[in-house]
């Protein structure tokens, strides 16, 4: 009954939300991984979603979700092998054989990887995919008023962190 | 600097993409059948887990294990912090 619903949504936002998931953890494989979890879950929601919420913000809320739990995870994994995770956040970058940047761009993604998860995630919504601070209040559950102070510390931490690679 | 970061993908990606994430329904059904068997599948899951259970018992020295992914669940859901984790480690190595 759903599957055509959900091929429609798979046809629309994939791409999108993969750009999404990306631009939160960097790598490709990663991002891979959590857009199959996300879409699982999609396909698991989709009969009790009920248009409380646009269809897009319902989505990148479930996707963003998925990101910040992989961040956590992959924090923890992070500290339980004593990897600083200034460290880790270079490696993921580095590491990526599908990063195509300059080393300018390199250290914007550094310094991004290197933010706080929830900020991280507000700053490349805001940034990178420039949505409505209201649309992302939508997907996070958060005031417009928290998230431009959030996003206006993310952006002070990039350039300092950048300058100071420089 | 540049507002985008140049991230690429593997030729075809998004293609493939479309196509995986379109047979999520039918993987989903398949596990639903499977657990039409979960009745069945539970008794003889109690038979198997009162053999390994004797076996357990004749051999106490084992210590119990966890996977690594284990552990990160365990901790998320414990509400631990990192700095938490970092110290454990510290007072412990």
């Amino acid at each position: 009954m759903y599957e055509q619903q959900f091929r429609e949504l798979v046809e629309k936002y994939s791409e999108q939300l993969y750009w999404h998931v990306r631009s939160i953890v960097g790598s490709h494989e990663d991002a891979d991984d959590i857009l199959q979890e996300v879409f699982v879950k999609v396909w698991k929601a989709l009969p009790g979603f009920r248009g409380d919420a646009s269809v897009q913000t319902w989505l990148w809320r479930i996707a963003t979700n998925e990101a910040l739990s992989f961040l956590r995870k992959q924090r923890v994994r992070a500290a339980l092998r004593f990897a600083s995770l200034d460290a880790e956040a270079e490696r993921v970058i580095d590491d990526d054989p599908w990063f195509d940047g300059d080393e300018a761009q390199r250290k914007l993604a550094v310094a991004v990887a290197k933010l706080p998860d929830k900020q991280r995630a507000v700053f490349c919504m805001r940034y990178f995919e420039e949505l409505p601070y209201e649309e992302i209040s939508g997907i996070t559950g958060t005031s417009v008023g928290a998230l431009k102070a959030s996003y206006h510390q993310a952006a002070e931490k990039i350039k300092a962190s950048v300058e100071l690679a420089d | 600097m540049s507002k985008k970061i140049e991230y690429k993908v593997p030729d075809g990606y998004f293609e493939n993409l479309r196509t995986r994430l379109s047979a999520i329904p039918a993987q989903e059904k398949q596990l639903t059948r499977f657990q039409k068997f979960a009745p069945y599948l539970a008794l003889a899951a109690c038979f198997a887990a009162a053999v390994l259970a004797g076996n357990l018992i004749l051999s106490r020295t084992a210590m119990p294990s966890a996977s690594e992914d284990e552990i990160i669940e365990y901790l998320i859901d414990s509400d631990i912090t990192l700095a938490q984790i970092e110290d454990y480690l510290i007072l412990n190595q």
